[in-house]
């Protein structure tokens, strides 16, 4: 190859001088946040960051459009170190993919950044570099304009736009978590990383939480070797009136299913509302130990649940996993305004400039929890970083349109 | 029960056999050779129709544990293979494609799964199937590419051939990236209604993240002047990476910090 002919650092600079300095760069790194004690990298805060990403920005496109014919600006904006960083940045994230990050105890391996790597001094410095190196080559596709560069800039400039207003905007993030109560307001919110509290400009009144669950299954426990037996066609009976299930010889039916239920003077259950009682199941066995109707329950917060001992067999209800669960609240700000809303997970609910999601419950009281857990968010440099998907996006389209077109054409 | 994986795997691994048995041994005839594309696609809608009913009993897409996304994959990577043949009149890869689908329902066969309706509330949402069908069809172009990429290797070494199927395994992979790229951003946009971050380096996401990184690389790489042979072993080998994100990350030490493991049940 060329290239090995080429002693290193002489002009025109390739892939041996930008893996040479990658290499160095990440030395440096690792070195000053060795030096700092492990101390990762802060972000400025609004408006300091967006100062320096504005100048940064701008002195990228003025370097790259009046020096485009300068080697070392060539070279800094070319393929080659682009490629070595693109690596780079995939080892630094090999890192952080193989080991455990934010928990460690070894105290090099700490020191060294190496169990917060994305944000450490090497990832930052890489992702520095790398938009120097997105940013020239791009200036250089911007201006002049032209047509058929469209998707190269749609993808670069998105990919920019992106990384950097998602790096620069993190520091701007608020996130707060706000437990209500049912019948209550709540506003004030918990930094769960400082563990501080901080006061809204919004309060939260839970009207009322509720949980809906899958179907209780029936499962048959074999103690002697701690696991469950499984039937021949593997699945988990889902508890119903009528429903049917098997295991090598015992048969179960289900001749009676309250879905909540609480036991009454005699001792049978009789359908109670949903907020109250727990699932019962009325079951006929059969098998080689005979014949027999029983009451089954899943047990709740007063009751044990009630299994059968089938031959050193046990067969058990189980509650279903929460199919779904729901906060309706009402969100009111000082000056008034008010918004009635059901919040559920993924169906998250904008206000004022926070977003606000269902994020938990009071598991131990599993569907009886009158405690909901809010999470409130509010990162306004979100729509940066969208319009730089979408731009990746538009470009992916393009990309895929033209490769199959091209591929069409040397076939 | 009504739905019986074992019946339909075995029946799509026969319609597959038969069929690539069929096509070698009549290279010739045209319409045996037709009977034998017949019976190969005839493989993976056997597949697809099970996917249909057993969505249909499960009352959730079936795309929740490991075992499901395989049979997702054993269904649309001899299409690939197919549309291969059909588009750029190369046969050779269908049989890789085959071969890779018969052996992930294989898995599936030895580890039967259990059969649960359940579905947590974070996957309820509507990017549940965009964000995983595309991330799935993403990695059966790049297995097929990669699958190029070892036969060019294979045809370099053994018969000191020049001339062979670069372009296969570059469009391959250019078509894979971009589904990669639209179920990462799809995976973002949906964390963000679910958790409220678009990213959080879970070890799920760094190692989609590194997957994309190495096709980023390839696509620089080959836009530069990279010699033939390299390029053919970079994306034999990426594959690998990307077999780490789809089911490798669920045992690496970080995986118990994951909100993204597959169930196992």
């Amino acid at each position: 190859m060329k290239a090995d002919r080429r002693k290193l650092f002489q002009s025109p600079w390739e892939f041996r001088e930008a893996a040479l300095i990658v290499i160095l760069l990440n030395a440096a790194g690792f070195a000053i946040q060795f030096a700092l004690g492990g101390s990762g990298i802060t972000m400025p805060v609004w408006p300091m960051n967006a100062i320096t990403l504005t100048i940064l920005g701008g002195l990228i496109l003025t370097t790259g459009l009046s020096y485009r014919n300068n080697r070392l600006v060539a070279w800094l904006g070319g393929i080659p170190l682009g490629l070595s960083l693109i690596l780079t940045l995939a080892a630094l994230s090999f890192i952080g993919g193989m080991v455990p990050q934010e928990s460690g105890s070894n105290p090099t391996a700490i020191r060294l950044g190496l169990h917060s790597i994305f944000s450490s001094w090497p990832f930052a410095l890489v992702v520095a570099l790398f938009l120097i190196n997105l940013g020239l080559s791009l200036s250089w596709k911007l201006v002049p304009f032209r047509l058929k560069n469209l998707q190269f800039i749609l993808f670069h400039a998105g990919f920019w736009i992106a990384l950097s207003c998602g790096i620069f905007g993190s520091s701007d993030l608020q996130r707060l978590v706000v437990p209500v109560e049912e019948g209550q307001a709540n506003s004030r919110g918990y930094i769960m990383k400082s563990r501080t509290a901080q006061e809204l400009p919004f309060s939260v009144y839970l009207h009322d939480f509720s949980i809906e669950e899958y179907p209780p299954q029936l499962m048959l426990y074999d103690p002697k070797n701690d696991r469950l037996v499984m039937n021949s066609s593997q699945a988990i009976p889902e508890v119903r009136t009528g429903a049917t299930a098997e295991w090598k010889g015992i048969g179960v039916k289900v001749i009676e299913f309250i879905p909540s239920g609480l036991p009454g003077k005699d001792g049978i259950p009789v359908p109670v509302e949903p907020a109250t009682g727990i699932p019962f199941a009325k079951v006929s066995i059969s098998g080689a130990a005979g014949e027999g109707e029983t009451w089954l329950s899943t047990g709740g917060p007063m009751l044990k649940p009630g299994a059968v001992d089938l031959d050193g067999l046990f067969l058990f209800m189980v509650p279903g996993s929460p199919k779904s669960f729901r906060s309706a609240v009402t969100l009111s700000d000082e000056n008034g305004n008010e918004t009635i809303a059901d919040l559920e997970v993924n169906k998250p609910v904008n206000f004022k400039g926070w977003k606000i999601y269902q994020m938990g419950y009071d598991e131990q009281s599993g569907k009886f929890s009158t405690l909901s857990l809010l999470e409130v968010i509010r990162d306004p440099w979100l729509p940066a970083v969208y319009l730089g998907f979408f731009m990746m996006l538009a470009a992916n389209t393009l990309f895929f349109w033209n490769g199959i077109k091209k591929s069409g054409a040397s076939s | 029960m009504i739905i019986d994986f074992t019946t339909a795997a075995y029946l799509s691994i026969a319609f597959w056999l038969s069929g690539s048995m069929l096509g070698i041994a009549a290279k010739s005839s045209p319409a045996i050779r037709k009977t034998a594309t017949a019976l190969n696609l005839g493989g993976s809608l056997i597949m697809i129709a099970f996917i249909a009913i057993y969505w249909q009993a499960l009352e959730r897409p079936p795309l929740r544990t490991l075992g499901e996304t395989r049979i997702w994959y054993a269904a649309l990577i001899p299409l690939v293979g197919l549309l291969v043949e059909y588009r750029w009149k190369i046969s050779w890869l269908k049989y890789y494609c085959m071969g890779l689908a018969a052996f992930f329902l294989t898995i599936n066969l030895l580890h039967p799964e259990v059969f649960d309706k359940a579905l947590m509330p974070a996957l309820q949402s509507p990017w549940f199937i965009p964000h995983v069908v595309v991330y799935l069809v993403g990695y059966v172009l790049l297995a097929a590419s990669s699958v190029a990429a070892w036969h060019n290797i294979f045809l370099s070494w053994r018969l000191k051939e020049e001339k062979s199927y670069d372009a296969l395994s570059h469009y391959l992979a250019l078509l894979g990236f971009v589904f990669l790229t639209f179920g990462l951003i799809f995976g973002a946009l949906w964390a963000k209604d679910a958790w409220g971050n678009y990213w959080s380096w879970d070890p799920k996401e760094t190692w989609a993240f590194i997957a994309w990184l190495i096709y980023l690389g390839y696509l620089h790489a080959i836009s530069h002047t990279v010699n033939r042979l390299k390029l053919q072993w970079y994306l034999a080998l990426a594959f690998f990476v990307l077999l780490v994100s789809w089911f490798g990350v669920n045992y690496l030490p970080t995986a118990a910090n994951s909100v993204h493991t597959y169930q196992q049940s």
